[in-house]
């Protein structure tokens, strides 16, 4: 940086001042999530990954009770439902900002996978749904023994 | 109370220099409720991933600085097939004024939402005059 003398502040360093404003301004807005259509509005927000064993489901759930969950698969369709209830304030309360959302919801989504049904368990943990998903045995990939002739 | 059909969830990515503290991997600004109620006011933040001892609230002068680290829970041998939210930290600073009783501030983390309540000073709080009669 160099030394300025004081009191020259002359019209050229307002626009230097509104260039770093609207840099920073670009810095934000490109820093937004891309919406991806309509998949980016659903609730809640899901993982599917998979391995050689089981499928897993990830959703991000935060203040949920897990009683107020229903999750049930159906041949390879997985269907999460739940309701998101409201903190009830003890006291009369008056909301200064509200961004959370609460409300009923319901996903259902086709595994990549046939599953055996019967294994299928949950958990939840910080607020993070986790499905667990075995594959379904004929879904494993097999090894094939080459025998020499 | 309005209540939505359809809860949304939107994920607003950070850059890194905004946050206080910079650790690996990517942050973001989680959704957050505030309501007043006489004696308290009651902030409440969304931050699923994040367990009891991952969260780091800090007080430096009028800011409350609210950090939240997610377990870097690996996807070692799994492939990822489907993908529709990232998973990052949580920052979130709120300014706060005088009104406010610094050395009660309350905080609970309970299914990846922390709560915080911060009671007002006794200044502040809503009395009741009682008129004499002479």
């Amino acid at each position: 940086m160099s030394l300025i003398r004081w009191g020259r502040t002359g019209p050229l360093n307002s626009l230097t001042h509104i260039q770093k404003e609207m840099s920073d301004l670009l810095d934000i807005l490109s820093s937004a999530p891309q919406v991806e259509g309509y998949s980016s509005m659903e609730f809640p927000p899901i993982i599917v990954s998979a391995n050689e064993e089981n499928v897993f489901v990830r959703a991000e759930l935060p203040g949920i009770q897990i009683n107020a969950l229903d999750i049930q698969v159906v041949n390879d369709v997985l269907t999460v439902k739940g309701e998101r209830k409201p903190v009830v304030p003890a006291a009369r309360a008056t909301y200064l900002r509200r961004e959370r959302n609460y409300g009923t919801f319901a996903r259902s989504l086709m595994l990549p996978e046939k599953v055996d049904v019967e294994k299928v368990t949950a958990s939840y943990k910080h607020g993070v749904l986790l499905v667990t998903l075995p594959r379904a045995p004929e879904a494993k990939p097999k090894q094939v023994m080459i025998q020499k002739a | 109370m309005e209540t939505k059909e359809h809860p949304s969830v939107e994920k607003k990515k950070i850059t890194p220099d905004k946050c206080v503290v910079t650790g690996k991997g990517d942050w973001y600004f989680p959704q957050s409720d505030i309501y007043e109620t006489p004696d308290n006011f009651t902030i409440l933040i969304d931050m699923p991933g994040v367990g009891t001892e991952n969260v780091m609230i800090d007080l430096r002068d009028n800011e409350l600085i609210i950090n939240g680290e997610v377990a870097q829970e690996s996807f070692r041998d799994e492939r990822v097939l489907y993908n529709e939210y990232s998973v990052g930290h949580y920052h979130r600073h709120f300014v706060i004024s005088d009104a406010i009783n610094r050395d009660k501030i309350e905080a609970k983390m309970s299914d990846g939402v922390l709560s915080l309540v911060l009671p007002k000073a006794e200044h502040v709080k809503p009395r009741k005059i009682e008129v004499k009669t002479e």
